[in-house]
């Protein structure tokens, strides 16, 4: 029983990372339509940012900073220069997803003779192990938990509570009506791929913080668990991203406890398979993306 | 170039041929954007493979593996091709049926990376990460295998395989039922709207593609002798989306056009980089990196540039028709 | 002929049909008509079968096809055309229409793989009929053309040949005339005025109010997911609701 109660709270730091990146991922998907399959090569890229930097002598926290600025420019200019043209020249979604496809592996393959095929691990302080009717975290695995919360919360105050969110939702609905009402719909795009670029980076990073070491191989893992929770909440909802990353996060921890750890990604396979074909709209089916619930 | 160079060439390239056929039965005719395609070339290494091989306490018990039966020539090559087919079936029926397009693509592309990880991790089944070694070719005991002979018999099994598809894929492309298959590439609904079954066409390519990158690993495993996970990994698919969508994708030579520039081409290509370049050793690493790259390159090029390919989907004219001024 | 009871189809908390019954006499052209977003439109997919009908019956020539998918629907010759292009833009004009053609001998794997001696008379009878129809279309000229690169109005016509080849008993255009050249929309008028006259059974959606003035011999309107009435067009002005739901002059 204690192992499972453990494996929640293991569970509590994976839907923290899961939704640091879901969130930032399925606002790409509603914003832009683009299933961005390079999301965790990126993820990797800016693990790695943060990694020298960390290197270089700076706590791993501070060094997240400048993993979430790379983040934010190598989303801003992927978009800009590979995905919106070819949106622009009138690619269907599956042309779109090979092109994706096709940036993943080249940013993969770019990163790799730079930072070479073996593991990574950042230096850093774990930090006091804490214990909690069974809960056993470190410091730093709350603090992961902490930032995750905060990231949330600022999304949804983005969302709900100021005119680029407002602006946002209205460009994910109607992007043509956006337009039409004065909204500078190309601008807002930007702003969204700086901003989930940003969450990407944090997310490298994080995810690093929580495994024991990282590579570029990791970025395939990561990219599953996060298309399954994205498109497990519905595609284009951040909301359903958080929720879709609690589930996944718990089940996949559980039953990592329950069968064996390498199998992780597996269940998160196998809750995407399910959902895509019991309820492809995902959890919170909603007309227009980035709406906000309720 | 020596003979072993050449005939290790021509078999390279006639499995490629074969898989690119396969994969652009599915993806250029049908429309069927099959991320896994690797899969099911594996499936048929490994089938082919644990039929001709010893049971595994053979060869000082190092790898664990299923099977063992130790079957003659052709029978491996034809489980090979079956087991992909049959693998096409239950893989089919999930993703093929109500998912829509770039949904479809993204769970076959998922399988791929859990299948792979699957079979690295469970051990017993097909001996994990270390894959299996040791495969023998058809024949292999009663012509040596190093001999020059045996790499002459191996092309001259893998040659009428080449053809036997490319033939199989030619009636299939020609005839009312592939033109049924690109009206249901073009715009399903109105496919179906004119009592073309969709689920059913869909499946039935899918099968055949199965079959066909089932019969490319038998025939790939029983010339290499080894099969592992690192083997297909799921980026291997690319290379065959990139060889099929810069070949020409739609039409059988587009596809072969594919799989000799990229596959074949990467290969020989890479031969001809010296291993020092001014007196600068690239890093061992560097190379292989910058084939992926160049693939990355290449889909994305050829999609904005030449999305139909190097050889387009041919125009089909009926003879008799209105003469033109 | 086509007998639909009290058809609902709610999507996603909508109601675009709201308990909708509709009978469609042989060898007459039916008229649907109604403003924007009355369900005109989804009522049609749900007769041909492209959506599902969240409840009520459907009964052609007898058979219940309620549960039937699209492609049985238009293999029992109950055939629709959609109101946005949806041509097969890769094939060229003529296989377009042989695309649609039923009971191919080469429609088949194994038919495929036996080879073209297989079915090569079968192909060349319907290449003849598909000549004919296009020569009857005055599209003969375009037969090799790619059908992507068709005009509007050739695209449509296009799409009534293609379904003219099945030998529908029962037609459901969607707006054939929208988006259509007014010459264009002329000739389809007459040909399907020539369609009918061969014994076609017709229902048509469709906004142009003078055409279906011309062409239906019954009309049905809809409103807000609801037949709000039918008969012919002129009893139809005379009914006052109707003219405010609806008709302008």
């Amino acid at each position: 029983m204690e192992l499972y109660v453990a494996a929640l709270g293991f569970g509590l730091i994976s839907v923290s990372v899961i939704a640091i990146a879901a969130v930032g991922f399925t606002m790409q998907f509603g914003i832009t339509n683009m299933i961005n399959l390079a999301y965790g090569e990126v993820m990797i890229v800016c693990a790695y940012v943060a990694f020298y930097v960390n290197q270089a002598g700076v706590n791993v926290w501070a060094a997240m900073i400048a993993a979430a600025l790379a983040g934010a420019v190598l989303s801003f200019l992927l978009n800009r220069f590979l995905y919106a043209p070819f949106q622009r020249k009138g690619t269907n979604l599956i042309g779109m997803v090979i092109i994706s496809l096709a940036a993943s592996l080249m940013i993969a393959n770019i990163l790799l003779p730079i930072v070479g095929y073996g593991t990574s691990a950042y230096q850093m302080d774990q930090g006091q192990l804490l214990r909690w009717n069974g809960l056993v975290l470190t410091v730093a695995q709350i603090a992961i938990i902490v930032v995750a919360a905060l990231m949330m919360l600022a999304i949804h105050g983005l969302l709900r509570y100021t005119r680029l969110g407002k602006a946002m939702r209205a460009t994910a609905a109607n992007p043509t009506l956006a337009r039409n009402c004065g909204i500078p719909t190309q601008r807002v795009i930007d702003v969204v791929w700086l901003i989930t670029g940003a969450l990407c980076g944090v997310a490298g990073v994080v995810a690093g913080m929580n495994s024991e070491n990282f590579s570029v191989a990791s970025g395939a893992g990561y990219l599953i668990t996060i298309i399954a929770a994205a498109v497990l909440g519905g595609a284009g909802q951040p909301y359903g991203a958080m929720i879709g990353a609690l589930i996944i996060g718990i089940v996949t921890e559980l039953s990592a406890a329950a069968i064996a750890p390498e199998y992780k990604e597996v269940v998160a396979f196998g809750i995407l398979v399910l959902v895509m074909v019991l309820r492809p709209q995902g959890l919170l089916a909603k007309r227009g993306a980035l709406a906000a619930a309720g | 170039m020596n003979t072993y160079y050449a005939t290790t060439l021509v078999v390279y390239a006639g499995v490629d041929i074969i898989a690119c056929l396969a994969l652009n039965l599915q993806f250029g005719v049908s429309g069927i954007v099959n991320f896994s395609f690797i899969v099911f070339q594996s499936v048929g290494a490994y089938t082919a493979a644990v039929l001709s091989m010893p049971p595994d306490t053979a060869n000082g018990g190092y790898q664990i593996y299923v099977g063992g039966f130790q079957l003659p020539f052709p029978i491996p090559w034809i489980g090979g091709a079956l087991a992909g087919g049959l693998l096409a079936i239950p893989v089919g029926l999930v993703v093929l049926r109500k998912l829509r397009s770039d949904y479809q693509a993204i769970s076959l592309l998922v399988l791929s990376v859990i299948v792979n990880s699957v079979i690295t991790n469970a051990r017993p089944f097909l001996n994990g990460a270390a894959g299996i070694a040791q495969v023998p070719g058809p024949f292999s005991d009663q012509v040596d295998p190093l001999t020059q002979s045996y790499q002459l018999l191996y092309v001259g099994l893998t040659v009428p395989c080449v053809l036997l598809v490319w033939l199989v894929a030619s009636r299939i492309v020609n005839s009312p039922f592939g033109r049924s298959l690109r009206a249901m590439r073009e715009h399903e609904l109105a496919a179906s709207a004119l009592g073309k079954n969709p689920v059913q066409l869909k499946m039935t390519i899918f099968i055949v593609g199965g079959v066909i990158g089932g019969l490319s690993g038998a025939i790939l495993v029983g010339y290499i002798a080894v099969w592992a996970p690192s083997e297909w990994l799921y980026p291997e698919t690319i290379i065959l989306f990139a060889a099929v969508i810069v070949g020409g994708r739609g039409n059988n030579l587009g596809a072969i056009l594919g799989a000799l520039l990229v596959p074949v081409g990467f290969f020989e290509a890479t031969r001809l980089i010296p291993p020092t370049i001014g007196g600068w050793v690239p890093p061992p690493n560097l190379i292989p990196a910058m084939e992926w790259v160049a693939i990355g390159l290449l889909i994305i090029g050829f999609l904005w540039f030449r999305p139909e390919g190097v050889r387009p989907e041919a125009r089909r004219v009926f003879e008799g028709g209105p003469d033109l001024e | 002929m086509l007998v639909a009871t009290d058809i609902h189809r709610h999507f996603e908390g909508m109601r675009a049909v709201d308990g909708v019954s509709l009978e469609v006499r042989p060898g007459k052209i039916t008229g649907l008509i109604g403003p924007n977003g009355a369900g005109k439109s989804t009522f049609l997919a749900v007769l041909a079968g492209t959506l599902p009908a969240t409840s009520g019956t459907i009964v052609f020539d007898g058979e219940d096809i309620t549960r039937l998918p699209a492609y049985m629907r238009a293999r029992r010759r109950l055939v629709r055309t959609f109101q946005l292009p949806s041509e097969f833009a890769r094939l060229t004009v003529l296989e377009n229409l042989l695309v649609a053609a039923p009971k191919h001998r080469g429609d088949s794997l194994f038919g495929a793989l036996m080879g073209k001696r297989y079915w090569i008379d079968d192909e060349r009878r319907l290449v003849g009929e598909a000549r004919a129809l296009l020569k009857q279309f005055g599209m003969s000229a375009k037969e090799s053309d790619y059908a992507g690169t068709m005009s509007g109005g050739q695209k449509r016509l296009i799409e009534i040949m293609r379904a003219l080849m099945l030998h529908p008993r029962l037609l459901l255009l969607d707006e054939p005339m929208s988006g259509v050249h007014p010459k264009i929309v002329e000739e389809i008028q007459h040909y399907l005025e020539d369609l009918r006259a061969e014994g076609l059974t017709i229902l048509m959606v469709e906004h142009e109010l003078h055409m279906v003035d011309r062409l239906c011999d019954t009309v049905v309107v809809m409103a807000q997911g609801k037949v709000i009435g039918s008969g012919t067009m002129s009893s139809l002005r005379r009914q006052p609701e109707i003219v405010d739901a609806y008709l302008v002059g």
